[in-house]
Formats: structure tokens, sequence, C-alpha cells
């Protein structure tokens, strides 16, 4: 009996202690929050003299040591701590509100969802006074940085991509296309998925039973499958919308999308690429570079990959972009799949320094670097001319782009509840579909279903 | 009185360190995560929480998902968990005897638990592929290959990967075959014992203490496997938040995607609760069976 007492009154001290440090962080957290808010600009913790640290989850890759250093040399007040983290330490350190001052993000996916979570800052009045990024030279894809809360493109900007691709767009291996001998596809104008499809199943070459030459790999990384990126460019194509007009609910029960899901099955079915089916487990972009595959499905930044590659630099003339295709009778559509950048954390303590940092990274000299490297496309205007034009190989890729410049102003159709979680969902259903275990419509049947308690659940809690 | 007051006090000042940390790191943590299970916790909205109930629990049992993933791991475990338990059991056996080497194959046998579950997957992720070594080798008996990391075949892979761990128990069960009296042999020897019946007489009976032991820590490992899926056939990147082939969707792989690829911190955590209860009940349910067949050298009390 008295053993738990004794017990009981430790746990009781012990949860009043811990509820007490609770409700400090709560409240400290509030008046950051306040604090924070940009018409508090003045507000900042920062008195001159005093350094600060802004954290940001921009890689070590992209942001060098020496850039770091050179930026700290002309901003003796601040410090740049680089806090690398992935999608599932982001989780966590938004849960706790310990999340960088400048955070990476996928600005296609995860900007509107960012908004409606209230965690990116509006950067609009900071962008219209700065004296480093011109608003009027920003490219339309910047556009893809603003949401309305209905919609990608308009409304306050939300941040900046640091560089984007057209990343739908087709590179082709012309060795491979002599060897099936089929002749190379006109780069001026776009075909449509069931062309490349039907140009992938000509491309596949067979010695017996072992396959000799892929005619497709679908990415970089992965297998030749369908994925929840890709369907939404064909539906921006097709012009179908699978989302409400509010984005409370989500269907994909649509002719564009059974059409999309047909037309992939039958390519995994006819083994254009390695799949689930053929379970060969190299790589898309491994085959492609070891002339193995004839086309691949991939924006602009992959020349990089090529110039820099061991196997496909020495002989960069047999490679070259095609368009982003189309939907079947679709529109010409050419947008970003990704469009990396950052935005800037609302609940930072230094929203100042943290802009000060930010238009460095992206639109001042960084911006150039990354131009001139052809890793990426530019958002401005005038640093599209930095982009590497030397070679033959550079020549034809920077022509196609002059064309898929002028159709990358269409955003992909993106529910800011649904967000990335689309990607497992459409795998889910999808995949089933290869083996011959489930039918397109039980597919999108379950996916519009588990869409849904998503979306559901994401605006329960979004709504105060 | 006085004086037992004073014994109390010093044995809980004597576990303080492992107490406090329990309550701060172990149980705190847990309530926590019981609570927001009863709320709408997302991921971002901390300020705002607001309590459902059991709306979380009850989409457990209503969605399309947690239950089929429940009913793969179940399988998973019931076929994993006795083989895994006789393989180590066996190799124990096998490396008891004093050969030459015996370290060695100690060792051997050993690695696998060594080896980081990331790199010994990738390897069998290889080893499973369409031109893998499985196939070449069915490739030389003419058989024809097997799609190893497709629909049918994928849980029968997973299983095969889980075994081939299964050498981790070795060093319990020689520890336990070693404290088996070399007496009891001998007297058997002189009564004309058969090795067969001094394997299912004298050692079985005194190893199943050990046998106990290992089901038990097994059935617990098995029913919470999640990264040996997601990596073997995950749907696409070598990332954690990719979907495995739907036959092995486990049920932690569920509750792992739900809070990180879906920030449904809520629902993950009555995921894990439920999880929980299931964990408690197999391992009564093993429990009340043991004294049927587990036999101990002493007096167990209550």
């Amino acid at each position: 009996m008295k053993k738990a007492a004794t017990l009981l009154s430790l746990t009781l001290l012990l949860v009043v202690i811990l509820s007490a440090c609770g409700g400090n962080a709560n409240s400290s957290k509030n008046s950051d929050a306040t604090d924070s808010n940009l018409s508090d600009a003045t507000n900042t913790s920062a008195e001159s003299g005093e350094v600060v640290t802004i954290k940001t989850s921009i890689s070590d890759g992209e942001l060098s040591k020496d850039q770091i250093a050179e930026f700290e040399k002309e901003h003796p007040n601040i410090k740049i701590e680089l806090d690398p983290v992935d999608a599932t330490k982001l989780a966590a350190k938004l849960a706790t509100g310990d999340a960088p001052d400048v955070i990476r993000v996928n600005g296609v996916f995860d900007v509107p969802n960012y908004v409606i979570k209230d965690i990116a800052m509006d950067i609009s009045s900071q962008i219209e006074t700065s004296s480093v990024i011109n608003k009027d030279d920003l490219l339309p894809i910047a556009d893809v940085y603003r949401f309305d809360g209905k919609q990608v493109g308009a409304g306050p900007i939300y941040g900046l991509p640091k560089d984007w691709s057209n990343d739908f767009a087709i590179w082709y291996n012309k060795k491979a296309f002599e060897t099936a001998g089929v002749p190379l596809p006109d780069p001026s104008k776009p075909l449509t998925w069931s062309e490349i499809m039907d140009l992938a199943k000509k491309l596949t070459m067979k010695d017996g039973d072992k396959i000799t030459q892929y005619g497709l790999a679908a990415s970089e990384w992965g297998k030749t499958e369908p994925n929840f990126n890709n369907m939404l460019q064909y539906l921006l194509s097709a012009g179908a919308k699978i989302s409400a007009s509010d984005n409370a609910s989500v269907n994909f029960d649509n002719p564009a999308v059974k059409d999309y899901i047909n037309m992939w099955v039958d390519a995994v079915k006819s083994n254009v690429g390695p799949n689930s089916l053929n379970n060969d487990q190299t790589s898309g972009g491994d085959l492609f570079t070891q002339g193995k595959v004839a086309m691949l499905i991939d924006g602009y930044w992959y020349g990089g990959v090529l110039r820099a590659n061991e196997n496909t630099k020495t002989h960069l003339g047999d490679f070259g972009m095609l368009p982003a295709p189309t939907a079947p009778g679709g529109k010409r559509v050419s947008p970003t799949g990704a469009a990396t950048g950052a935005i800037i954390n609302k609940n930072t303590k230094h929203p100042k320094e943290a802009w000060t940092f930010f238009e460095w990274y992206f639109g001042g000299k960084p911006a150039d670097d990354r131009a001139k490297s052809g890793w990426g496309l530019p958002i401005f205007k005038s640093k599209v001319s930095l982009l590497p034009q030397d070679t033959d190989f550079d020549k034809q890729v920077y022509q196609v782009l002059q064309d898929e410049l002028k159709y990358s102003g269409d955003y992909l159709e993106v529910n800011p509840y649904l967000s990335n979680s689309g990607w497992a969902i459409f795998d889910k259903y999808v995949q089933p579909l290869y083996f011959g275990k489930s039918n397109v419509d039980e597919a999108v049947k379950g996916m519009t279903k588990d869409a849904n308690v998503v979306i559901q659940e994401a605006m329960n809690a979004i709504k105060k | 009185m006085k004086e037992k007051t004073r014994r109390i006090v010093a044995f809980y000042l004597m576990i303080s360190p492992w107490f406090i940390v329990f309550l701060l790191l172990g149980l705190y943590p847990m309530l926590y995560g019981l609570y927001l299970s009863f709320t709408n916790y997302y991921g971002f909205n901390m300020n705002n929480l607001k309590m459902v109930g059991f709306h979380n629990y009850r989409t457990v049992f209503t969605d399309s998902e947690a239950l089929y993933a429940m009913g793969r791991t179940l399988l998973v475990t019931v076929i994993n968990v006795p083989l895994g338990t006789a393989i180590g059991l066996s190799l124990a056996l096998l490396l008891n005897r004093n050969i030459r080497g015996g370290g060695v194959f100690r060792t051997i046998f050993y690695l696998p638990s060594i080896v980081p579950v990331i790199s010994s997957v990738l390897m069998w992720r290889f080893m499973f592929s369409n031109d893998g070594i499985l196939n070449s080798i069915l490739n030389l008996f003419h058989l024809p290959r097997i799609n190893w990391l497709g629909y049918d075949y994928a849980t029968v892979s997973l299983i095969i990967m889980l075994l081939w761990g299964a050498g981790g128990g070795i060093l319990i069960n020689l520890a336990g075959l070693k404290g088996i009296p070399k007496e009891l042999y001998e007297a058997a020897s002189i009564d004309g014992a058969s090795a067969f019946q001094k394997l299912f007489r004298i050692t079985l009976p005194l190893m199943t203490p050990v046998i106990f032991f290992n089901v038990i820590m097994g059935v617990i490992g098995s029913l919470q496997i999640y990264l040996q899926p997601i990596l073997l056939t995950g749907s696409e990147r070598s990332e954690l938040l990719t979907r495995p082939i739907q036959n092995n969707y486990l049920y932690v792989v569920h509750a792992f995607l739900q809070i990180f690829a879906f920030q449904r911190f809520a629902y993950g955590m009555a995921l894990l609760w439920i999880l929980f209860i299931v964990i408690l009940l197999i391992t009564i349910i093993l429990f009340t069976t043991s004294k049927f067949w587990v036999h101990y050298e002493t007096e167990q009390e209550g």
C-alpha cells in the first residue's frame, strides 16, 4: 500500500513537472509566431551586431562550403547552418516546431500543402521591393510557388524554385534507334504518349528470350511503370480535372485516368522497359547511360548527367532531347514535375535574415552558377542564355528547349490536401493490374476512396 | 514502521536513475502517443488539436488496409517464427559438436545478424532479380525462371530472406545447450539410449525454456517487421516512403507509411496501440500454453 502511494506521488510529481514544461513550450511558441508575423517585421529579434544563425535544409550539394563562406563574409551578422532533413525527419521537425528557417521543398507538390498548413511565409512584398530579384524578369514557371488557396499559379508568392526542368521530356539515344532501324522523331513537335509507347515497342529488341535493348525508361532511378506525377502531366494535357473546385474531394473515375492507366499497363505487359513483371532490377538511368534503352523520360537537367557520365560524355552527339509528349488529342504542355526550391518557414525567429539569405541564394551569384552548370533551368529570363551552348549536343537541347519554354506556363493540378500522398495510393492500385489481379474500374474506385479519406482527414485537421 | 519507510525510500532512490529515465523516455512518450491517438493530430496542428474519441480506432477496423495488413503479418509470423526457431536450434545442435573450425561456422551463421539490414536487403534484391543467382541456379536445372519479387512469390522471398537471419538465435541456443549437464547424457548412454532418444528425451525437453524465449521474441519481432518488405519490394526508388508490393504490405509498414508519408500521426498511433494489444494477447496465450510444454528445472512461482 505504502509502496503504491509513493509510486503514485512520484508519478504525479513528474506529470506536474512535465505538463509545466509542455505549457511553457506552447506559450513560447505562440509568442514566436506573433513575433515572426510579417506586419511585425521591425520586431525581429536580431538587434544590430547580434549574429543570428539561419538553418536551411538545402543540401550541401546545392550550397557549397565556399558559397556559404562567401555569403557569411558579405553578411557578418548571419551564419548559415545546413540542416539536412529527409521527408520523414522534416515531418517530425515540423511537428515539434524545430524545422529549418529556409525549407527545401518540391515546388509542385509541397508548396500548396505547406501553404494550407500555414508553414510557408508569404514573401510577395519582399520580392516586390527586392533589388536582387526582379519580378518582371521571372519566367512563368516561378509562379508554381504561388497559391491562392485553391489554385497554383495565382495569389501570393511563397517561395522560388532554385531551378527546374521540363521533367516530362524524352531523351533519346540515336544508336539505339539505328539498331532497331527506326527513324528519329521530329524534335520540333511533340509526339503523343501513345505514339511514344508504340515507338517503345518497336525499339525493344529481343534475342530469343533475352531482351537486348529496351524501348523506354520511365525515370533515371526506377522501373518503366506509370507514376502519379506522370499521370498529372497527361491529365493536364488532356484537360481533365480530378479534384473538385474547392479541392475537398477527388475522383479518379475519369476517362483520361483510365486511358492513361490502360496505356501504361499495356506497356508494362509488353516489357518495353525494366518492370515488376520482368523483375529486372537495373535502374532506367543505368540502362540509358549504358546504351541499353532507347528513350528516357526526364527533364533538361538530365543533360548534366550525360555530360558528366563516363560512358556517355565521349559520344554526346548520339543523345538529344524531344519535347514532352501530350495526351492523344490533348494540348501541348511541358510543365515542371518538381521545381525544387525553398520556402521560408512562417515560424522563423529571424524573418529578415532568412530573407537576406533567400534573396542571395535564389537571385544572386548562386543562381548564375547554377544556370552555367546546365544541371537545371534558371527561373529568370535573363539567365536562360547562360545555359551551356558550346557543343552540338548543347545546341540541340537548347533549341528544343526554346520551344518547350513557351509551353511551361501550365502547372500540374495538385490537390493541396492530398499532396504527394497520391504517389503511394496510385502505386497501390496500379501494381496489381500488371499481374492481372484487378481491373481498371476497381483500381480507380479504390484510389478515389483512399484519396478522399486522406483529404478529409487533412481538411479536418486544418479547420480551426 | 519507520524502518520500513526508510527501506522503501532507499529502494526507490537506488532504482531512481533507471526509474526516472523510464518515466521520462518510456512511459511519458507512450502515454502521450496514446493521448494523440484520440485526437486529429496531423503533424502540424499541435496548437489546434481536437478530440475525436475512438474515430481513429474505428478507422483501423473499417479501412481497406489495416486488417488486410494484419492478416499478412500474422501469416508471415506463423511461417517465419516456427521455421526460424527450428533452424536456429538445429544449427546450434550442429555447432555444439566439438568439430574443427566450429568457431568459423559459428561466426558465419551469426553474420547476418551483424550486417546492417539495408545492405543485406539490397544484396537479396539482386539475388532475387531476374538475372540473379537464384534464377541462374534454376536455369542450371532447366527450370523456368521465377519472378521472385512479383506478386505471387514476394512473400515467399521475404520469408526466405528473414530465415537467412535465423542464425541470430544461435548464441542463446548454444548457451542453453552448454547448460545441459553432461551426466544426463552419460547416464543415458549407460542405459543404452540411442542418439535420437537422447535428443528427444534429454536435449529438447531441457531446451524448452530457451525455445520458449526464442518463440516469444520471434513473435514480437515478426509482428513489427517493416524495413525488409519496404526495401525488398518497394515499388520505386529505394526509399523508405515507397509502398511494397501488395502481398508484403505488413502491418507496421502500413503504420509507418500512414505516419510519415501521409502525416496521419493520430491514426498511426491508433494502429500501433492496436498492435500493442495484439502482441500482448498473443504473448499471454503463449504464456498460458507454456505450462503444458515448457520444462523448468526449478519450481516456478505463480
